[in-house]
């Protein structure tokens, strides 16, 4: 192999073996799998970061402003999850189409939110 | 208005499609008269696509609801500001808004006096054309702002309170601006190869437009992040979002471009990176579209997803079959070594460039690959997985250490600089960086945030030389931007490393303990618009027994709508912001989300810095003819 080559073959190797060790690195807990509302809710997984999509249940939502809690219930159609988020109440967030949250399954089938997100009409409608 | 903008994005069809023959006819006929009639064709296809924008406009100002669009995304009481802005709300005012920044640069680029020599400016506005063209229909055929309701309603359904800032009337021209403005060296690539350019002048060409357009991407990026800090209440400016990373992408690559330019050889690595990295950055433009547009990653900035997307797609795919086969077909262009590479090792910089290019490239791979995770897991996976931020920063944070490094030392590494002169230049800075990583130390900044303080301070102070001499204005507008980014990173470092975040019950009369300050809650007010009604509290800021300032967050509350908006409050110093957000109340008890960042105000200063730097580096490019006299400043020939 000529100098020139290996000298190619370093320079293009060698960051690629670097990212890839960075982000194997970087992998390790910040892994967050997509679940559906019924596999959650039959208890398959534990102590895992779950991300979970689904539309808000009317009137379940219930918020303390003092500590601050939000509690609220997520439904796919067949199933539901009780969420419970420890932040502020988001503007949008009784107006948004789908909730997406991230976090993980409690012992008793809570889902402790870290991170919630709201997915929102991007044609903001009034409501006559 | 409507037939008005649609007739004239019809014509503007009709125009672009002549001009793009006709000028296809004077590369064939060598007719001067043809050419003229070219460009003129051009001109009026960008003058058609000006009148459809601005009925539009004036859609918005006379409020005629029958469009569609004007009735989604405005309304009677809104402000006239907002009025305007409301035409890039949505995602086809967006598109025309777009079109109209493509068309007007292919006629921008087709009049530089500079390039009338040898047909370059007629092919240059062949290839823009087209590329104009094909958004052109996209818009008339897949999302036409144009669409008329059969009932015009009285009222809009009016605009997104959070899309109501001055953030959101800069941000989405300035990123569409340097989106679009990556076209031009797109362009000057195909040019070059397509006329066997073995002595690749078009590299020449294409540096003040990298510039260009990396100036407004930046703003762009920059607005973007400053408007969700200012008004999403989340308190952050960066969130690893795939939105934000999509337009992070092309940043990153355009700024490997611009090192990659700067290199003093004519060597084909020069060549075939430039080409590479500019087609690459062009796509990256696209891709960044199609991923906000097509909804394929779950995103906190939701927009409309369906067809454009897909289409958005197939043109980036188009685009980079045909640079691959036009790069490989001329590759004879691309690797051609006629001036050879003897500057290559004399020249200082080649090595850190090229090492800190690499770096950029490994980053933007990085957040690439983290940012389709979701979509690689769904392939070959059964199960979507996604990354998170944590992702994000353990991945990026040792690149941006090393580019941190790379950059601190560019100074250094020139070759007029060594021996003595090197260990004088070196004192200084080693001696700065020492003295900040103690005292950052001391601070408990953490191992990591302490050699990034460290890093900074070297670069800031090894850059000054720089800035003291003015040998040439491109070099002293690049160590502007240097000290810039240096002072962004340094913003970046201090927020993310010093932070407070409590969440508070106070009474009247309360007092609430944040860093060194003292903040008094006096209650609550309210106050009643025609249509919305406000509740609001002002704390006072209190610092040794003096009163520094006040901080103000108000809800709002529209009638007929059961979403209110929140204004957060901010108050800035130079070292630090606090931050405040009224997250609910039972009179008179208020329940306060406050967050405090340090440094969080070098990153605008820093950002502004940058802007100035790139203005001097572009504008030392232009050549000015003053009075008979050529004045290196600006061009009399650029209109």
């Amino acid at each position: 192999m000529s100098k020139r080559k290996l000298k190619i073959l370093l320079f293009s190797l060698l960051p690629l073996l670097l990212l890839g060790f960075l982000a194997f690195r970087a992998f390790e807990n910040s892994a967050a799998y997509y679940y559906t509302i019924s596999e959650v809710q039959a208890k398959e997984v534990l102590e895992q970061k779950l991300r979970v999509k689904g539309q808000l249940v009317e009137d379940s939502v219930f918020y303390d402003a003092t500590l601050p809690l939000l509690v609220f219930r997520l439904t796919d159609g067949d199933a539901y999850i009780e969420a419970s988020y420890p932040g502020v109440l988001p503007d949008n967030f009784h107006h948004s189409e789908e909730v997406i949250i991230e976090g993980t399954l409690d012992s008793q089938g809570e889902f402790q939110v870290s991170k919630l997100m709201l997915q929102c009409p991007s044609k903001y409608e009034g409501e006559e | 208005m409507s037939y008005v903008g649609v007739v004239s994005l019809y014509l503007a069809v009709f125009f672009g499609v002549s001009a793009l023959i006709l000028s296809l006819l004077t590369l064939r006929e060598k007719k001067q008269r043809i050419g003229l009639m070219a460009g003129r064709a051009g001109a009026l296809s960008t003058l058609c696509i000006l009148t459809a924008t601005l009925g539009l406009v004036v859609a918005f100002l006379i409020n005629d609801f029958s469009i569609a669009y004007v009735s989604r995304h405005s309304a009677r009481n809104l402000p006239v500001l907002y009025r305007v802005s409301a035409l890039w709300a949505g995602q086809s005012g967006s598109l025309l808004l777009w079109v109209l920044i493509l068309s007007s640069l292919t006629f921008v680029v087709q009049r530089v006096k500079r390039y009338q020599k040898d047909d370059l400016g007629i092919r240059l506005g062949i290839v823009m054309q087209a590329v104009c063209l094909v958004f052109l229909l996209l818009l008339l055929f897949i999302a036409t702002p144009f669409e008329r309701l059969t009932t015009s309603p009285y009222d809009g359904s009016g605009l997104n309170p959070m899309l109501q800032s001055l953030g959101m009337v800069f941000h989405p021209p300035l990123l569409f601006l340097g989106f679009s403005g990556f076209l031009v060296p797109f362009a000057f690539a195909v040019v070059g190869l397509w006329t066997n350019d073995l002595e690749g002048d078009w590299l020449g060409h294409v540096m003040k437009w990298v510039l260009f357009s990396w100036l407004f991407l930046t703003a762009g990026i920059v607005t973007g992040g400053q408007w969700a800090y200012n008004e999403l209440g989340w308190g952050g400016y960066w969130a690893w979002d795939p939105v934000e990373n999509s337009s992070f992408f092309p940043w990153l690559t355009s700024t490997a471009l611009l090192h990659i330019l700067c290199l003093p050889l004519e060597h084909s690595t020069r060549r075939v990176w430039s080409y590479i990295l500019i087609v690459i950055t062009y796509g990256l433009t696209i891709f960044a579209t199609f991923l906000t547009r097509s909804g394929i990653l779950d995103s906190v900035h939701a927009f409309a997803g369906g067809v454009l997307g897909q289409a958005f797609l197939a043109v980036l795919l188009i685009l980079l079959v045909f640079s691959l086969v036009l790069g490989w077909s001329r590759r004879r262009v691309l690797v051609s070594t006629e001036k050879g590479d003897t500057n290559y090792k004399s020249s200082g910089m080649a090595i850190p460039i090229t090492l800190g290019s690499i770096l950029l490239l490994m980053l933007c791979a990085g957040v690439f690959f983290g940012t389709m995770f979701p979509v690689l897991s769904r392939l070959f996976a059964a199960r979507e997985v996604v990354l998170d931020r944590g992702f994000f920063n353990q991945l990026s944070v040792p690149l941006f250490l090393a580019i941190l490094f790379l950059m601190s030392l560019s100074p250094l590494l020139r070759k007029e600089v060594s021996g003595r002169v090197w260990i004088r230049r070196l004192a200084l800075p080693v001696l700065s960086a020492v003295a900040v990583g103690i005292y950052a130390y001391s601070i408990e900044a953490g191992g990591i945030g302490t050699l990034a303080f460290a890093l900074a301070a070297f670069g800031i102070v090894s850059h000054v030389p720089i800035l003291l001499q003015f040998r040439s204005l491109r070099r002293w507008g690049g160590g502007l931007v240097h000290l810039g980014v240096l002072i962004v990173m340094v913003g970046v470092t201090g927020s993310s490393i010093f932070v407070e975040d409590i969440h508070v019950s106070v009474n009247p009369g309360q007092e609430i303990v944040l860093g060194e300050y003292t903040l008094q809650y006096e209650g609550l007010k309210a106050q009643y618009g025609s249509d919305r009604y406000h509740v609001g509290t002002t704390l006072k800021i209190m610092a040794d027994g003096l009163e520094r300032g006040e901080i103000t967050s108000v809800k709002t509350f529209w009638e007929g709508r059961s979403q209110p908006s929140t204004k957060v409050g901010i108050f800035s110093t130079f070292k630090e912001d606090l931050y405040l957000n009224l997250a609910g109340w039972e009179q008179p008890v208020a329940q306060l989300h406050l967050q405090r960042f340090a440094l969080v105000g070098w990153i605008w200063v820093g950002s502004w810095i940058i802007y100035g730097g790139a203005l001097v580096a572009l504008l030392a490019d232009l050549k000015f003819r003053f009075k008979g006299r050529q004045v290196r400043l600006w061009s009399r020939q650029m209109r």
